[in-house]
């Protein structure tokens, strides 16, 4: 019968086995450790944000949550108020073209000009079409009311 | 240069980084080796090596002092090592038996251990055990650690490394008996 194997009577070594690292491993080692180490800039950084590290997890993830959500809060806010301006800017640009210049424009550049473009215009300023257009209230109601549903509904 | 004075040198940003060339002079074989006996393979021993001092720089400042210095490296060379197998398994969906093969013919093919049978037997044995009952085999049989000791290293109590490490010890004889010649 085979013998059985006692590890305590087996000699016992510091450590398995096997092969021996490069000659100058341990030589080297510390260099090749100290240049991977961060940069001391970087340690700074992190040492600025380290008191988080001695709040609780839980405490951590309601802070960035607060913090999202604030992000979400100012920029709704912020963007709330401008946009107003540039666009009163162009009306008033706008309003300082002369009606007939641009009605010659639109008449001779070639862009299409739908009756229901004339319609919505002449509905927000019935004086503007004058000059070409003589027609009773009336009339132009008509007008609108034979047009398609899709482009009434500008009105 | 004693751990107390490495750790009052780390405070000073004058001599931090001396105090931490001083710290790796210290430790590296140690760390070397721990890591070495758990992965097997060199390449994979150095890269380790590297990381856990790596993370022991990034939080020695932190470092209570509640545990001796070594065996907090340990702790985190421990868990560098278990993390490092856990995610090779995950990696290359390995069952455990598999990393413990692959170990063991790494093992087979360091000329160190050519023609010593019950040598490799041995080897072979210890590597087909979990990763952590291996690590507490490791810590008991080889660096001869006291259970006080490991239980701080690996967090788990000393009755349950006392278990752990006879039933090691059970596998281990009996794999080399199962498996050596007449």
């Amino acid at each position: 019968m085979k013998p059985a194997f006692k590890l305590d009577a087996h000699p016992r070594r510091p450590r398995p086995l096997l092969s021996e690292p490069p000659a100058d491993y341990f030589d080297k080692l510390p260099t090749r450790i100290m240049a991977r180490l961060p940069q001391a800039e970087a340690r700074e950084a992190a040492a600025a944000w380290g008191w988080l590290s001695f709040l609780s997890p839980a405490l951590r993830t309601g802070l960035a949550s607060v913090a999202v959500l604030g992000g979400f809060a100012a920029s709704f806010y912020m963007s709330g108020t401008a946009p107003l301006v540039p666009a009163t800017a162009a009306t008033a640009s706008l309003d300082a073209v002369p009606s007939t210049e641009l009605v010659g424009y639109l008449l001779t550049s070639g862009a299409r000009v739908e009756n229901s473009d004339l319609a919505v215009l002449t509905a927000a300023n019935p004086n503007i079409a004058k000059g070409f257009i003589h027609a009773s209230e009336a009339e132009l109601t008509d007008a609108l009311d034979a047009q398609p549903s899709d482009d009434s509904t500008y009105l | 240069m004693e751990d107390h004075e490495i750790l009052t040198k780390f405070q000073d940003p004058a001599s931090r980084n001396l105090a931490f060339n001083q710290l790796v002079r210290k430790y590296q074989s140690k760390v070397y080796w721990h890591v070495r006996k758990m992965v097997v393979d060199h390449d994979d021993a150095d890269d380790l090596t590297q990381d856990v001092f790596i993370k022991v720089w990034k939080y020695l400042e932190n470092f209570r002092q509640d545990a001796a210095l070594f065996t907090w490296i340990y702790r985190i060379a421990t868990n560098e090592c278990l993390n490092f197998l856990s995610s090779k398994r995950r990696k290359f969906l390995l069952p455990l038996t598999d990393v413990g093969a692959e170990l063991a013919a790494k093992i087979e093919a360091d000329p160190a251990i050519a023609g010593d049978e019950i040598e490799l037997k041995l080897q072979q044995a210890i590597l087909r055990l979990p990763d952590k009952q291996r690590l507490v085999f490791n810590l008991r049989y080889y660096d001869e650690m006291p259970y006080e000791q490991m239980a701080e290293v690996t967090g788990t109590s000393v009755g349950a490394l006392k278990a752990s490490y006879h039933h090691a010890v059970k596998k281990v004889e009996d794999y080399v008996t199962r498996n050596t010649a007449d």
